[in-house]
């Protein structure tokens, strides 16, 4: 685009030196299209055409066109991978936004030391996923954990937190809000302060309380962010993968296996890379389809307004 | 993790671009290169940098290039799967014995048969598990790098303090139940054994034996479908099941990295576990002793996990050197150097009558157990392609089993049926 409306201005005044604004626009943008190509679209092309082969990047392998596909539609355990996901997804999303949007009014008041709150509830979102994980695996071990020991002192009966089939996935729900929600936080703060003050002002004149303008006033204005945020989390948790990693490797009893954290065993634990990255392709069309989805109905709400 | 995957999907063809681009390396000022991933890293590293060292000095025509490839050997079938696809592997890598039937289907992987034919090599002083298990349908994918087996490792204080005689070699399953029973006290979290659950091949391995041990098998003689839900292999893993859930003497280990650090600190009497835990055991002052496992019958078969050294295809003056350098490297003195300093069994039946071995044998308690327990390695896992599929199904069986969530029977006949699909599929 860049390239082209100088092209347009050279092509105008200076007709003779046509090519050297093409080299210039190039040059701003070669590194990064080089950078795009290489490491997306070539590998996104090579990981689709992978998708079609029974390979295990070994041996030869071969072309099997769409069987891969097929298969993934008659396989209970990815169809238990992809529940896990859902699950997931259903408590971590909304799950950040309730957390998050409390917690960023609260932020938001004139309050001391503000500040410094804030950077505590962001710094979990800047430490990796992988220090959480083997943070959490330490603090909730059912036999030595210093959450289990908290629990007894209080008199009640020591949990199985990751190592439970029952518990596992909620808890890593817990640990990924613990460690995400400094990202809601943080948008929904800007969000916040850049509410026009005479809206608040106005409605605050016309006799609405707290609530109310909260209701009226703040959450709608605060739609934009929202919609970001939904569309950011619903991302993050289809991908998950680096917590479970770290934590339970999908155990107990597959309890905790997640889409990714199939592929990634199938791809390189079971030498399946064909078929891994045909599960990666159908989360890819997945996501695809949900943020897209998740857009049209966001602007289909706007529109009316 | 997509953007991850596609990275680690991108690297792979642009080390292919690489090298063509590069176009071949290896000769170096006329000598043959050797590129060595290895995999280890600290003491076990500087080791076998000396003995590159020291070959490289002795033969000026070559240039053996020690590298840690990955730091975690995990990974290493992963970075060689990176580097196969970009055309430049390594010539010579550490590969996990699980890999082996994967390998064996690997164009790039060199034939060693004719290698270990030469008398000179002394391939019959190997362990017999171990040349089992690097041998896939006739074709020898790799000499041994390590060789291991599982026993009883078992706490001497805890043992004391519940004033109840050692293990011996001549135990059963059952005394070894009733003794995890004593050992147990909830009060001061401690357990009598631990189980790994980590579903993978870490659990399923532990489990052979107990199969074995009852003339069972893993699959059927012609290999087409599954063995393992014998009554016998029911009624081990009931065992285990019934001290897990029923006798509660059992720490299950979700990551199988926590059941060693616990046995250390005294919070466990009893590990199935191997000879590379002697020298933490060592480090942490633990008063232990070794028996062989428990057994049926008198019989105490064990398992064994040996380790590879693998040769990638480089073209034939590379592979020609990578072999003389394996069979430099698997000479009983260097054999010494390498696993004794390292504190790994010999892979060399040869090198236990060195005077390293008896220094050796002073230095690490149970040494001696685990060199005589090797005897009890006789059989090897199923070298096929659907090995892994299988041991994942197996996995999750006992995992159910031992967390109560399925009769012994239920899991192993599920776990049955599925290999029989994986089987069937070839």
């Amino acid at each position: 685009m860049a390239a082209d409306a100088l092209t347009m201005r050279g092509r105008r005044a200076r007709p003779r030196v046509r090519l050297m604004p093409h080299l210039t626009g190039w040059g701003f943008v070669g590194p990064a299209t080089l950078v795009i190509v290489g490491l997306s679209i070539f590998p996104a092309v090579w990981a689709l055409i992978l998708s079609l082969r029974d390979d295990n990047l070994l041996a030869p392998g071969s072309f099997v066109g769409l069987q891969n596909y097929r298969d993934l539609l008659d396989d209970p355990d990815l169809r238990a991978a992809t529940l896990h996901t859902l699950l997931y997804s259903v408590l971590y999303v909304p799950g950040s936004l309730i957390i998050g949007l409390p917690i960023a009014l609260a932020l938001n008041r004139p309050i001391r030391f503000r500040a410094f709150y804030r950077t505590c509830l962001f710094v979990p979102y800047v430490v990796s996923a992988a220090a959480t994980g083997i943070l959490a695996n330490f603090i909730l071990d059912p036999q030595f954990g210093i959450v289990n020991d908290l629990l007894a002192g209080a008199g009640i009966a020591r949990q199985g937190f990751l190592q439970d089939p029952s518990q596992a996935l909620l808890t890593l729900v817990v640990v990924s809000l613990w460690g995400s929600v400094g990202l809601p936080i943080v948008v929904y703060l800007a969000a916040l302060q850049d509410i026009p003050r005479e809206l608040l002002e106005a409605a605050r004149v016309d006799g609405a309380g707290a609530f109310r303008v909260f209701r009226a006033v703040t959450l709608p204005q605060l739609r934009p962010a929202t919609v970001f945020l939904v569309i950011w989390q619903t991302i993050d948790a289809l991908q998950l993968f680096d917590l479970v990693y770290t934590t339970t490797k999908g155990q107990p009893l597959d309890s905790t296996t997640v889409i990714v954290f199939y592929l990634y065993q199938q791809a390189f634990q079971l030498f399946h890379a064909g078929y891994g990255a045909a599960v990666a392709y159908a989360l890819f069309v997945v996501t695809l389809v949900v943020s897209g989805g998740a857009l049209w109905y966001a602007r289909r709400g706007e529109a009316p307004s | 993790m997509i953007r991850k995957l596609a990275i680690v999907l991108a690297i792979v063809p642009a080390l292919g671009f690489a090298t063509a681009c590069g176009g071949q390396s290896g000769d170096d000022g006329g000598k043959v290169k050797v590129v060595w991933w290895h995999g280890q890293t600290e003491a076990e590293g500087q080791i076998l940098k000396d003995l590159a060292d020291e070959y490289n000095k002795s033969h000026p025509g070559v240039e053996v290039d020690p590298e840690v490839g990955t730091t975690n050997v995990d990974e290493m079938l992963q970075k060689v799967q990176a580097a196969l696809a970009g055309g430049e592997p390594p010539d010579v890598a550490y590969m996990y014995g699980s890999w082996s039937s994967t390998l064996a289907d690997t164009p790039k992987v060199v034939d060693l048969s004719s290698m270990v034919k030469d008398p000179a090599f002394g391939w019959d002083d190997f362990w017999p598990a171990a040349r089992e298990a690097a041998t896939v349908d006739g074709k020898v994918i790799g000499v041994p790098s390590v060789v291991d087996n599982l026993g009883l490792i078992y706490n001497k204080k805890l043992f004391d303090a519940a004033g109840m005689p050692y293990p011996t070699k001549d135990w059963t399953w059952d005394d070894f139940r009733t003794a995890a029973k004593r050992l147990t006290d909830p009060g001061k979290g401690v357990f009598g054994t631990s189980y790994v659950v980590t579903g993978d091949e870490d659990t399923v391995w532990r489990f052979w034996p107990m199969v074995w041990q009852q003339g069972g098998a893993i699959l059927n003689s012609d290999g087409k479908t599954a063995a393992f839900a014998s009554p016998q292999a029911v009624q081990s893993l009931d065992l285990w099941r019934a001290m897990a859930v029923d006798d509660k003497s059992v720490y299950l280990d979700q990551n199988g990295e926590k059941f060693l650090p616990l046995f250390y600190s005294g919070k466990v009497g009893m590990e199935m576990a191997g000879p590379w835990a002697m020298r933490d055991l060592a480090d942490h002052n633990v008063d232990y002793g070794v028996v062989p496992l428990p057994g049926y019958g008198g019989n105490h078969q064990t398992i064994s996990g040996p380790d590879n050294w693998v040769v990638f295809d480089n073209g034939s003056k590379r592979a020609q050197a990578a072999k003389d350098f394996l069979a430099w490297l698997t000479k009983p003195e260097q054999d010494a150097r390498w696993s004794l300093g390292s504190g790994n069994l010999p892979i060399r039946q040869a090198t236990s009558k060195l005077p390293a071995y008896k220094k050796f044998a002073e230095q690490f308690t149970g040494a001696d157990a685990f060199l005589a327990n090797q005897a009890n390695a006789v059989q090897a896992r199923p070298s096929i392609a659907g090995y892994p599929d299988i041991s994942a199904k197996v996995g999750d069986a006992i995992d159910r089993a031992l967390l109560g969530q399925e009769t012994a029977q239920q899991a192993l006949s599920g776990a049955a049926a599925e290999a029989d699909k994986i089987l069937a599929k070839g």
